[in-house]
C-alpha cells in the first residue's frame, strides 16, 4: 500500500498578485509527484482551499488536477478544515464530491444525540479510511467529544484516521497559543492519523494510537512560515515507510537585521550590502527588521530603493517585516484619558515640534494635524460617487496646506 | 419546653469574665460544645459559642459522694432539694460578635447576670451575607447540629490570602477540598491541583468531571488519560536548574554544574549534562560530581541513557510536551481547575512539576502587575497536599523554593496556597501566620492543634476542647475574612454533586456538516 498525505493546501491564500497562484502551483506540482510515485490513493487533511467558495480561475485549475487523478483512478479521500468547511454544510467541496472527484470522509450517523463515524473503505487496497473535519476556533472538539469510539476502536485492518486540529501535547512551543485538544480524544488503534491545521512538520509513533502525522502545508501561507519552514511538502507513506517529499516553487532568501543603534540609511545600506552578491533569481526576499532605531523613524528606511535593488537583481517577490521596528522619536505613551478623541489630542500635544517647519508655530501645527485627521477621517456621503468623495477630500486637504492636489 | 418568643430558652447567664460567660443549662435542655447561643444585651443581640462545659450542683461535693454512696452500696433513693434544682450543668461560653440590625461587630460588653440564653434562631444570621464572589464552604453548624445557613467566604480574598486546611487523616480533607473545587468550578477562580491519590478528578468515581461546567475542569495524567483529557508530557527543555530549588538537595558544587551547563547549553542543557558535553571552559568539576549530578537527573526524569543516546521512560520527553506548561498557565489564567494526576510519582517529581507550573504562574502575574493588567486576571491557587513536604521547616532550611515565595509575597499577584496538612507544626510559624484563612478539622495531637490556635487569624485561646472534639465532616474557619471563628459542615461530596445535577441534561448537539 502506498498513499500521499497532503493538507493545509490552502489554495487562494495569498493575495498579492505574484503569489496568487502559488499555492495552486504547489497542489498541482504534488498531484504530479502523487502520479508519478503511482500512489493508490491522496489523503487531504482539511483547508484544500482557503475559503468554503474559492475564486474560479483557481477552482479551475485543481478541478482539472481532480480530473487527472480520477482519470488515473487515484482516489481522494478528504475532511473539510477550518478555512474551507461551511456550518450549513454546503460549500465547493460538496459540489466536486457531488461530481466524483473525490470522497468526503467525515460521514455517520447521529445516535442518541452521538456520533457514530462511517468507515469509507478504499476498493484497491482495503484501506478503510473515517475521519473528523475541522472548524473556526477549534469547534470540532464538541465533535470528538460525542464521538463513539468503540465501533472505530474494534475494526480491523489498516485504519486512517484523517483530523484537522492540533494536539495539545504534540504542539511545538511557537504554537502555544493555537487552540488544539487533547490527544485523548482521537480514537485508538489506527496505523496511521493524517492530520492537517498545525502548520509543522513532524511525525510521531505514540504509544496506544500508532503514527500520528503533520505534514505541514503545501506552500507557506504567511511570511514566518515562509521564513521558518522556506517550502511545503507532504507524506508519502509506504508500508511503515514516511517520506516528507518537499514542494519547492521559489528558493528563499532571508535577512534578519537587529536595527538598535542604526540610523535608517545605514540599515538601507546594510540590506544593500547583504544582497549584493547574492543570486536571487527566482527567489522569495525575506526581510525582518527589529530594534530601536538611532534616529529618525521606521518610515525612513528607504525601502522603495531597497526593493528596486532586488528586483533588479531578478528577485521573484520581496517581503519585509518591520512592525518591531521602533523610534526613538515616537516612544511608548501612557494616558488615563477617558475618550478617543482625549487620546488623540493628548498624543498630538506630545508630539508636537517634531515637525521642522519654518513658522509653523506649535498652535499652527496642532490646529494643521486635527484640521488634517479631520478631513481624512471623513466619509463618503450617500448618493456620492468614489470619484467625487475622492475630489473632494484632495479639495479640502489642499485647502488645509495652502496648496494644489 | 419552655419557648421564648420564637427563641428555645437554653439557660441563663450566671457569671464569668469577658471571653468566659458561664450560663447554667436548663433542665430538659442539652447545651453541646461548639453550640451557638444568643443573648440579649443593650447593644444588640450577643452571639456566644460553648466552649467547655462542666457539672454544677447545689450539694456540697461531700454530700455528692455520699447520695451517690447511699444509692451504689445501699440502694436507697436519698434526695436533697427538688432534682431540678440539685445538680445541673454549666457552660463556659465565648462572645462572637454583637448583632445589630442585621450587622455584627466585634463584642466589647458582657450580656447582664441572669439575661437568658437562647438558641439561635436562623433569622439572627441574616448578618452572614453573600459576599461578592461567594465560595461556599459548608453549612453552619451550632455544636453538632447542621443549622440551614449557608457560610460563603470571598473565594477572591482567601484563595489569594492563602487557605490552610489542618486536620488528622480521617476527618474530612479531602471531602472538604472535593467541595471547594466543586463549588469554584466556573466561578473564575483559577485552581490548580496537584493530586497525589488521583482523588478529585474521578477517574473511576463521581468527581469533578461530572460538573455541569465540566469545560472548566483540566486533567492531566500520565496513565492511560480518559478521553478528552491530557496525557501529561513535559518537554526537558522547559526544566530549567532553578526548578529543582526546593526539589532535590544538590551539593553546591552540583548545583554549579547544573547551572553552568544551562548557561553554556540553553534549553538543551539537560541533554547536554547526560551526554556528557564538553563545556567550553573546559572541564571544571570533578568526574564525581558529573556522574552524580548526570545519575540523579537520569533518576529523576526517568531517562535511559544507552549506545550514546537518550531515551526518554517517562512524564519527562525530548520531542513532545512542548506546550504543556504554558497551556496549564492558560487554562489557570481563564478560570480553570487544572487537576494533575501526581499518583503515578515520586514525590520528588510531583514537587518537580508543580515548582515548574508554579514558577511559570507567578512570573506571569508579576508581570501582569508590572504591566497594570493583574486586575483581568483571577485569583490563582495552588493546592498542594502534604504542604509541609515544600513549606517544612526542615526543607526551609535546606534553601528557599517558589511555594515559599508565593507564601511570602503572593497575594500581592493574586497568587495563592491552598495547603493541606495533619502537621501543621512542620510549617514555620511566620508561613503559618501567612494563611489567612484556616479551615480546622478534628486534630487530637496537642502540639498540631497549638500550632494552629497560635497562628490563627482569630482568638482560639479557648478552642483547644473543641478542636479536639471536631467529628467527622465538622470544622472551624477562622479567617480574616469571616466575621467570627466559623463552626461548619461539610457536606457528603456525593449530596453536594447530586444537588447541583437535580433536573440537568445534556444539550442535544447537531452535526450539521456531516457528509
Amino acid at each position: 500500500m502506498k498513499f500521499a498525505h497532503l493538507a493545509d493546501c490552502h489554495i487562494g491564500s495569498w493575495r498579492d498578485p505574484k503569489l496568487r497562484d502559488t499555492s495552486t502551483l504547489a497542489f498541482s506540482k504534488a498531484v504530479d509527484k502523487c502520479i508519478k510515485e503511482e500512489v493508490d490513493f491522496i489523503l487531504i487533511a482539511g483547508d484544500l482551499f482557503n475559503t468554503s467558495f474559492p475564486r474560479l480561475d483557481n477552482l479551475k485549475a485543481v478541478v482539472m488536477k481532480f480530473k487527472q487523478l480520477k482519470d488515473l483512478s487515484i482516489p481522494v479521500y478528504i475532511v473539510p478544515g477550518s478555512h474551507d468547511y461551511s456550518p450549513s454544510g454546503k460549500t465547493i467541496l460538496d459540489v466536486l464530491e457531488e461530481a466524483g472527484l473525490f470522497v468526503n470522509v467525515f460521514k455517520g450517523t447521529v445516535e442518541n444525540g452521538k456520533l457514530k463515524l462511517n468507515f469509507t473503505t478504499d476498493k484497491k487496497t482495503g484501506a478503510k479510511i473515517t475521519g473528523i473535519l475541522g472548524k473556526r476556533g477549534a469547534l470540532e472538539k464538541a465533535y470528538y467529544e460525542k464521538l463513539i469510539i468503540d465501533n472505530l476502536e474494534k475494526e480491523d485492518g489498516y485504519k486512517i484516521f484523517l483530523f484537522h486540529s492540533g494536539i495539545d501535547e504534540l504542539k511545538p512551543k511557537e504554537m502555544e497559543n493555537i487552540i488544539s485538544q487533547p490527544l485523548s480524544l482521537l480514537p485508538k488503534g489506527f496505523d496511521y492519523y493524517a492530520g492537517g491545521h498545525v502548520h509543522i512538520v513532524d511525525d510521531k509513533q505514540i504509544e496506544g494510537y500508532g503514527r500520528i502525522a503533520y505534514p505541514g502545508p503545501l506552500f507557506p501561507n504567511s511570511f514566518a512560515e515562509l521564513e521558518k519552514l522556506e517550502r511545503g511538502g507532504f507524506y508519502i507513506v509506504e508500508n511503515e515507510n514516511v517520506r516528507w517529499e518537499p514542494i519547492q516553487i521559489y528558493n528563499i532568501a532571508k535577512l534578519d537585521v537587529k536595527c538598535d543603534h542604526m540610523t535608517p540609511d545605514e540599515i538601507k545600506n546594510d540590506i544593500l550590502t547583504h544582497f549584493k552578491n547574492k543570486e536571487l533569481n527566482n527567489t522569495v526576499v525575506l526581510i525582518r527588521l527589529h530594534g530601536i532605531l538611532e534616529s529618525g523613524k521606521p518610515s525612513d528606511i528607504d525601502f522603495r530603493e531597497i526593493f528596486n535593488f532586488l528586483y533588479d537583481k531578478s528577485a521573484y517577490f520581496v517581503m519585509k517585516s518591520s512592525h518591531a521596528v521602533t523610534s526613538k522619536d515616537f516612544e511608548e505613551i501612557k494616558t488615563d484619558a477617558g475618550n478617543v478623541e482625549d487620546i488623540e489630542s493628548f498624543l498630538i500635544k506630545e508630539h508636537l515640534g517634531q515637525i521642522k517647519l519654518e513658522n509653523l508655530t506649535l498652535e499652527k501645527e496642532e490646529e494643521l494635524i486635527k484640521s488634517l485627521m479631520k478631513t481624512l477621517s471623513a466619509e463618503k456621503q450617500e448618493g456620492e460617487t468614489v470619484p467625487d468623495f475622492d475630489r473632494r477630500v484632495r479639495e479640502e486637504v489642499g485647502r488645509i496646506l495652502e496648496m494644489e492636489l | 419546653m419552655d419557648i421564648v418568643g420564637e427563641y428555645m430558652l437554653k439557660g441563663q447567664i450566671i457569671s464569668g469574665e469577658f471571653g468566659r460567660i458561664i450560663a447554667r443549662q436548663k433542665s430538659g435542655q442539652s447545651i453541646e460544645i461548639g453550640e451557638l447561643l444568643i443573648a440579649d444585651s443593650s447593644d444588640g443581640k450577643i452571639l456566644m459559642q460553648v466552649y467547655d462545659l462542666i457539672y454544677g450542683s447545689q450539694i456540697s461535693q461531700q454530700n455528692l459522694e455520699m447520695i451517690s454512696g447511699m444509692k451504689l452500696e445501699e440502694n436507697t433513693e436519698f434526695e436533697l432539694f427538688d432534682a431540678n434544682l440539685r445538680s445541673y450543668m454549666l457552660a463556659m461560653m465565648k462572645s462572637l460578635v454583637t448583632i445589630k440590625d442585621k450587622n455584627a461587630f466585634v463584642s466589647k460588653a458582657l450580656p447582664s447576670v441572669f439575661s437568658e440564653v437562647k438558641e439561635i434562631n436562623e433569622n439572627d444570621l441574616s448578618f452572614l451575607t453573600k459576599p461578592r464572589n461567594p465560595l461556599f464552604v459548608g453549612n453552619l453548624r451550632s455544636g453538632s447540629k447542621v443549622l440551614d445557613v449557608p457560610i460563603y467566604l470571598d473565594g477572591e480574598k482567601v484563595f489569594s490570602h492563602h487557605i490552610l486546611i489542618a486536620g488528622t487523616t480521617g476527618r474530612g480533607k479531602s471531602v472538604l477540598v472535593s467541595n471547594l473545587l466543586w463549588n469554584a468550578i466556573g466561578r473564575n477562580y483559577g485552581i490548580l491541583v496537584l493530586d497525589p491519590h488521583d482523588e478529585y478528578y474521578g477517574r473511576n468515581k463521581i468527581g469533578l468531571k461530572d460538573h455541569p461546567n465540566k469545560e472548566n475542569i483540566v486533567y492531566y495524567t500520565s496513565r492511560n488519560a480518559p478521553i478528552g483529557t491530557n496525557t501529561l508530557r513535559i518537554n526537558l527543555d522547559i526544566i530549567k536548574p532553578f526548578h529543582f530549588e526546593g526539589v532535590i538537595d544538590f551539593s553546591d558544587a552540583q548545583r554549579q554544574c547544573l547551572n553552568i551547563y544551562h548557561k553554556e547549553f540553553g534549553d538543551k542543557w539537560i541533554e547536554a549534562v547526560i551526554l556528557e558535553k564538553d563545556l567550553g571552559i573546559g572541564k571544571v568539576f570533578k568526574d564525581d560530581t558529573m556522574a552524580v549530578v548526570k545519575r540523579r537527573l537520569l533518576y529523576l526524569l526517568d531517562l535511559e541513557f544507552s549506545n550514546s543516546q537518550l531515551f526518554c521512560n517517562g512524564v519527562f520527553q525530548l520531542n513532545s510536551g512542548f506546550a504543556t506548561i504554558s497551556d496549564i498557565c492558560k487554562h489557570l489564567e481563564e478560570g480553570r481547575i487544572a487537576v494533575i494526576d501526581t499518583s503515578n510519582f515520586s514525590g520528588a517529581v510531583e514537587l518537580l512539576i508543580g515548582s515548574l507550573i508554579a514558577n511559570e504562574v507567578f512570573n506571569r502575574y508579576k508581570f501582569y502587575k508590572m504591566n497594570g493588567n493583574l486586575n483581568d486576571k483571577p485569583v490563582v491557587s495552588i493546592v498542594l497536599e502534604e504542604a509541609p513536604r515544600v513549606l517544612g521547616k526542615e526543607v526551609l532550611e535546606a534553601g528557599p523554593n517558589i511555594f515559599l515565595t508565593i507564601a511570602r509575597e503572593g497575594r500581592k499577584f493574586k497568587v495563592g496556597l491552598t495547603a493541606i496538612t495533619q502537621l501543621p507544626s512542620l510549617i514555620p510559624r511566620e508561613i503559618l501566620a501567612n494563611m489567612n484563612t484556616k479551615i480546622i478539622l478534628g486534630i487530637e495531637m496537642k502540639p498540631e492543634r497549638q500550632a494552629i490556635i497560635e497562628s490563627a487569624s482569630q482568638d482560639l485561646s479557648d478552642d483547644d476542647r473543641t478542636i479536639a472534639s471536631l467529628d467527622i465532616g465538622e470544622a472551624l474557619i477562622t479567617s480574616n475574612f469571616a466575621k467570627f471563628v466559623t463552626p461548619i459542615s461539610i457536606p457528603y461530596f456525593e449530596d453536594a454533586v447530586k444537588k447541583t445535577l437535580k433536573g440537568k441534561g445534556e444539550i442535544a448537539m447537531e452535526f450539521s456538516e456531516l457528509g
